[in-house]
């Protein structure tokens, strides 16, 4: 037992000394600040209310034709500066100048039909923004014209939040954070594992009185130890942001049984193959594939930390078990296979 | 030319040797099956949210078929009942909503509201005819504003809201655009008709269009699409994979040669590095380039254009992965470089791109150009070269170095890494030559720096608006205080210069490089891009000596500080520099604490 904690700290050592977690843990970060501009730039573009209220953004824009229109009602209701024109000409020289930002010309209603025309900057990334702010006002103002025509539409009403931001954390963002300290984990016993293969150093490591069991053992445990760190840092960080993680324990527990699979599988891998090279390679398409069909499961790995982490009522200790299942038999034959290619190792 | 074809030719050979018997079946079974999972998992839809809200309706309520939502068939007092539970999140009684205060029940009523919404809409369109159904349609026009430089000439308001003349008269006052231009109905109608055609059709992703509205489209405000091209950047993504696998083969092969000893055998053969790195380099390229082609005759995209698009991004993640191959020092560095470079390439790549036609800023990934190929668009050699251009100088960069710090004594050290870094520079630099290397060294980081900037954007995103941009300022000034100092200080490191006199020449140099690879870049992106604030923060124009004197005398100060100090001081002499830069910027920008 002495002999796997010493080898489980000089892993952890070495790893520490090359400050490669550092890298870890920046590349995360990288992740989850993009993800925040993800939340401002393209969320906004599924969700045309939030941009409204996530953002503060100052438009104005002149009305030519009828403003005495419920559609400038609307605009209003939403804060939107609005300024009445008589005169094209006049609002042209509005808009030039940069006094508004935008011209909605409304025509009378002809055979039930409102052709409405908006004036939007060329070339300028403002223009997106000027659909997109008003884009919720002339849904309601064409439910509103349905509504005369007497079609009614359902739910329109129905309140709730904007759900994209929410949505896009828990069942991406998250489980992504979740698991990739585990993929990181698994790349990084396949690098130790190999490197003592090449470097004829697990030889070496064997004439003493350790067995490969526990050498490989160890080195699992210790990259498990540092996924599990940054899965617990993470959901600390997101906790400080205001992103409460419901069942924290469970959360981690179940990070800490797909980081162990993982990192079980990664060393059987680099026994097999050996050299890092094609070890890595085969590594990362196993990762790609187990990613892949993990989706066909019900809970999906992912969707079971989403809904785990928004606390989900029919999700409980006894679906992460299910997922032990196959650890269990996966650390059941991992001695007796790395047994098998310890001959043609050493 | 013959010792590259020598070495590229042992290269396949140890590829292909990799792959034999057994393992190269198997890499083909599992590398099918990634495939096929692949393709399964892109046409499958929202599978990350399966079930992630629980929805409670009467039965004979409306019938909800998206997988984000698991349902329950609940009788009133039941679904009440459970939704106080927290057991359901909202509950739905034919036309009415229940749901709780709390987050997850609000969101979730968020979501099913745009859910029944948009079925809504296919109700209507079926129950209704098209012009009651569908009342109100918008036409997107464009004119040209204050606050653009746009050259396009573009028709004046009267021009467009008056485009009918002959039209009757009903507001006798508005002035002169009392016509009301009323196209012939059915022209709109077929607009409404095109949209509803694809709001029918779940399978597929969303149908792109170059910008969120072109100009004379008519928009339907409840059929109007978000404008993120993501099937196109998925396409695009999909020629960026091949290549990340093949790379791992061309990095590993110097840590083989490193581990056998071969490296020092081959380097004292007659064969100049640039050999060795061109012919390894090789197979992988063309790989690459055959990945690129195949993936385009499998889109049926242009194949000529498409490796106009990808030559460039190929070289630039050779590139990267060249400095990777270098720099390790062991395996574990070598799976942390790597998958740094993954990701910050993949980032840099891909999420600009989602912004094609939206912001011009995406222009810096040539993913954007892949995108707007496929839209069937076309674009200018303007912005081709502005979004290519820092991806070939990225790759000239990392040959230059690579191939001058490709030596034994280099490659196998195992010094800290800010330490290797300026022996590669020391070695990069032709030291009979010192003025013309230090100024093309300091024009060549330019790209870089102008990378790590926008990245330095991204960042600044997360922070409020005021103290974003002063991130943005600070951060800004420190980078281009590094890139212009680093040269001189790793001479200075390795007592090269013996006078302060040469340091300040150099320190000169470096400064007039920089300041006319800045103003280059800027007259070519200030052509591609619209200005934003953050741009403007970045390179702030119109004055022309004071930045450059501000530029000579920030890292004249960085340089001579470092050299009175010794290299060791450079952190402090880097922040003493920015120090005054960042004065400097403040007070043209004029923004006050």
């Amino acid at each position: 037992m002495k002999a796997f904690f010493s080898i489980v700290s000089h892993e952890l050592k070495s790893v520490r000394k090359e400050k490669t977690i550092m890298f870890a843990i920046l590349i995360q970060l990288f992740i989850a600040s993009f993800s925040s501009i993800l939340l401002v730039g393209l969320m906004a573009f599924y969700d045309p209310d939030s941009i409204g209220q996530n953002t503060n953004i100052d438009l104005r824009v002149g009305v030519i034709g009828d403003n005495q229109n419920r559609f400038t009602a609307l605009l209003r209701q939403r804060n939107l500066h609005v300024r009445a024109f008589t005169d094209s000409d006049e609002a042209e020289r509005a808009f030039k100048a940069g006094s508004i930002d935008t011209i909605v010309f409304i025509p009378d209603i002809k055979n039930n039909i409102l052709e409405m025309k908006l004036v939007l900057p060329e070339m300028d990334s403002r223009a997106t923004i000027v659909l997109m702010v008003l884009r919720g006002p002339l849904e309601q103002y064409e439910n509103y014209l349905r509504k005369q025509l007497g079609v009614q539409v359902r739910y329109g009403d129905m309140g709730g939040k904007p759900y994209t931001t929410y949505e896009f954390l828990y069942t991406l963002i998250i489980p992504v954070l979740m698991f990739f300290p585990a993929f990181v984990a698994g790349s990084m016993v396949i690098d130790s594992v190999s490197e003592e293969i090449q470097n004829k150093t697990l030889a070496t490591l064997l004439s003493a009185p350790v067995s490969l069991n526990l050498i490989l053992g160890a080195k699992i445990s210790a990259s498990i130890i540092i996924s599990m760190l940054q899965c617990f840092l993470w959901a600390l960080l997101l906790q400080f942001n205001g992103f409460a993680i419901q069942n924290p324990v469970l959360v981690l527990a179940f990070s800490m049984i797909i980081a162990t699979t993982i990192s079980l599988t990664a060393a059987l891998i680099s026994m097999l193959f050996r050299d890092r090279e094609r070890s890595q390679f085969i590594y990362s398409i196993v990762v790609v594939i187990a990613v892949g069909v993990s989706f066909f499961l019900d809970p999906s790995p992912f969707g079971m930390i989403a809904r785990l982490a928004t606390g989900d009522h029919y999700l409980n200790a006894g679906h992460v078990m299910l997922y032990v299942i196959p650890l269990i038999i996966l650390g059941a034959i991992f001695p007796v296979l790395s047994k098998k290619v310890l001959p043609k190792v050493v | 030319m013959r010792n590259i074809l020598i070495i590229a030719k042992h290269e396949i050979l140890r590829f292909s040797t990799r792959f034999r018997g057994k393992s190269r079946f198997a890499v083909i079974i599992i590398a099918l099956a990634a495939l096929s999972i692949f393709f399964l998992i892109s046409t499958g839809g929202s599978v990350l949210s399966k079930g992630f809200y629980a929805v409670g309706i009467t039965p004979g309520g409306p019938k909800i078929s998206d997988q984000r939502f698991s349902v329950l068939e609940l009788q009133h007092a039941d679904g009440l009942a459970m939704l106080n539970n927290k057991a359901i999140d909202i509950y739905v009684d034919n036309d009415r909503a229940f749901y709780r205060e709390d987050q997850k029940s609000q969101y979730a009523a968020g979501a099913l509201k745009q859910y029944l919404a948009k079925k809504e809409l296919v109700r209507i369109s079926n129950e209704y005819d098209i012009d009651r159904a569908f009342p109100l349609r918008v036409e997107i026009n464009y004119l040209k504003s204050a606050t653009n430089n746009s050259t396009v000439a573009s028709a004046s308001l009267s021009e467009i809201i008056g485009g009918a003349n002959t039209a009757s008269t009903t507001e006798p006052d508005s002035g002169d655009i009392t016509a009301v231009p009323l196209a012939p109905t059915n022209a709109t109608d077929a607009a409404v008709k095109l949209q509803l055609a694809d709001l029918g059709d779940e399978s597929k992703l969303h149908q792109f269009k170059a910008e969120f509205a072109s100009n004379k489209e008519i928009v339907i405000p409840s059929l109007m699409n978000p404008p993120i091209p993501l099937a196109q950047v998925l396409l695009a993504f999909f020629y960026v994979v091949p290549i990340f696998f093949i790379i791992i083969f061309f990095t590993s092969s110097f840590i083989e040669e490193k581990l056998n000893r071969r490296l020092s055998i081959l380097l004292s053969a007659p064969i100049r590095p640039a050999e060795i790195i061109v012919g390894k380099m090789l197979p992988y390229f063309v790989y690459s380039v055959i990945a690129v082609i195949v993936i385009t005759i499998f889109f049926q995209g242009n194949i000529p254009l498409a490796l106009a698009i990808f030559l460039p991004v190929i070289l630039f993640i050779f590139g990267v992965y060249l400095g990777v191959a270098l720099f390790y020092r062991t395996f574990k560095d070598q799976t942390f470089f790597s998958m740094s470079a993954v990701t910050l390439v993949t980032v840099f790549l891909v999420f600009p791109a989602m912004f094609s036609g939206i912001n011009d800023l995406s222009y810096i990934s040539p993913l954007s150009l892949a995108v707007q190929m496929y839209r069937g668009e076309p674009f200018g050699l303007k912005e081709y070269l502005f979004s290519t251009g820092p991806m070939y100088l990225v790759f000239i960069l990392s040959m230059v170095v690579g191939i001058r710090v490709f030596n034994e004594e280099f490659l196998s050290n195992f010094k800290p890494l800010y330490q290797k870094l300026s022996e590669a520079i020391y070695l990069a630099l032709d030291k009979r030559h010192i003025t013309a290397s230090i100024f093309i060294f300091t024009l060549l980081l330019i790209p870089a720096v102008v990378m790590f900037q926008l990245s330095a954007i991204i960042f600044a995103f997360n922070l409020p608006m005021p103290s974003a941009l002063w991130v943005l300022l600070v951060v800004a000034v420190i980078v281009e205080e590094i890139a212009k100092s680093t040269g001189v200080a790793v001479l200075i490191k390795n007592r090269f210069l013996k006078s302060w006199k040469a340091a300040l020449a150099l320190a000169l140099v470096s400064a007039v490089a920089f300041f006319l690879g800045e103003k280059l870049l800027l007259y070519f992106s200030l052509s591609v891009i619209s200005e934003s604030v953050f741009t403007a923060a970045l390179y702030n124009t119109n004055l022309l000596w004071m930045p450059l004197a501000i530029h000579v005398v920030a890292t004249t100060a960085v340089c001579l500080i470092t050299y009175r100090l010794g290299a060791r001081y450079y952190l402090f002499a880097i922040l003493m520099g920015s120090a005054i830069h960042l004065t400097y910027n403040i007070s043209v920008i004029g923004m006050r604490p």
